[in-house]
């Protein structure tokens, strides 16, 4: 059996937790703390399935299912990016009331050890939370993330054949 | 940031988030073995990590997990950097790395 690793990210965001959900859990429109995919469910419940594509729909690079749902609380799915043989991980996120905001907190369980997985998970989970303060603090990602979403944005063309959507569709489990 | 910067301000405190950043999920015990003090110490210096966000514990059943949290290193980053000094300064350190490495071998 591989061996697997938890990682965990944690901040302290300046927000009301509606504004904070309601970020995390938009579908349809490009997320800035996901690299700018669109986000793409067939509900917002446990077992419903889930994929984050590309803006213009071509290219799906993180597909799972939902495990919890419980607003404004708690969004649990699987995780597993198109582009890499590795099993599933579980990504956790946890929103906590606290005196003049929210504590957000990404948890990523069942991380395989040594892979592209954990390596990309390492530095997604710091991403994510770092783009998703600033976004529900200020409206916007900083300057500097801005920036490399643009990077990111045209490096789409460059996906492999098997991120291709057609692969992925919603109505089939992954 | 202050707390951040108090936290780090300790050779002590930076060996432990090296050794919890090593084994994602520790227990104090665990962190313990790598240090010649008192328990008391340790939790001591822990309390100052987990004040700054550096490390955050958690409580499964009796046992404490310890895990490193990146972002207020990330947040000292974003505030000092720029992505033109962000890409010189990488790359200065990339030099570094490379030559410092081959220098270490040619040492063995």
């Amino acid at each position: 059996m591989t061996q697997v690793t938890q990682q965990v990210s944690k901040v302290f965001i300046k927000a009301p937790i509606r504004d904070v959900w309601n970020a995390l859990t938009k579908e349809g429109e490009p997320l800035p703390f996901f690299f700018g995919s669109v986000m793409q469910t067939t509900g917002l419940k446990p077992g419903a399935q889930l994929r984050m594509r590309t803006p213009n729909g071509k290219f799906t690079g993180v597909v799972g299912e939902i495990l919890e749902c419980s607003p404004p609380y708690r969004f649990s799915h699987t995780f597993r990016f198109t582009s890499f043989d590795d099993p599933p991980c579980i990504v956790t996120y946890v929103l906590k009331e606290v005196d003049g905001g929210v504590e957000f907190t990404l948890i990523s369980d069942r991380v395989p050890v040594g892979t592209k997985t954990e390596k990309n998970m390492a530095q997604g989970g710091t991403f994510i939370t770092d783009v998703l303060k600033s976004l529900a603090e200020t409206g916007r990602p900083s300057f500097g993330k801005r920036m490399l979403l643009r990077i990111i944005s045209v490096m789409g063309p460059f996906s492999p054949a098997r991120c291709r959507s057609e692969h992925w569709p919603l109505d089939r489990a992954v | 940031m202050d707390a951040v910067f108090l936290a780090l301000g300790s050779q002590s405190r930076r060996k432990m988030l090296d050794v919890i950043q090593n084994m994602p999920g520790c227990s104090v015990a665990d962190v313990a073995k790598y240090f010649d003090c008192s328990r008391i110490m340790i939790l001591k210096h822990l309390n100052v990590l987990t004040a700054a966000d550096l490390v955050i514990s958690r409580k499964v059943g009796r046992k404490r997990e310890l895990f490193f949290n990146a972002v207020p290193i990330q947040m000292i980053h974003d505030r000092w950097t720029t992505d033109y000094s962000r890409f010189w300064a990488s790359k200065a350190l990339d030099l570094k790395y490379m030559l410092e490495s081959r220098q270490q071998k040619s040492d063995a």
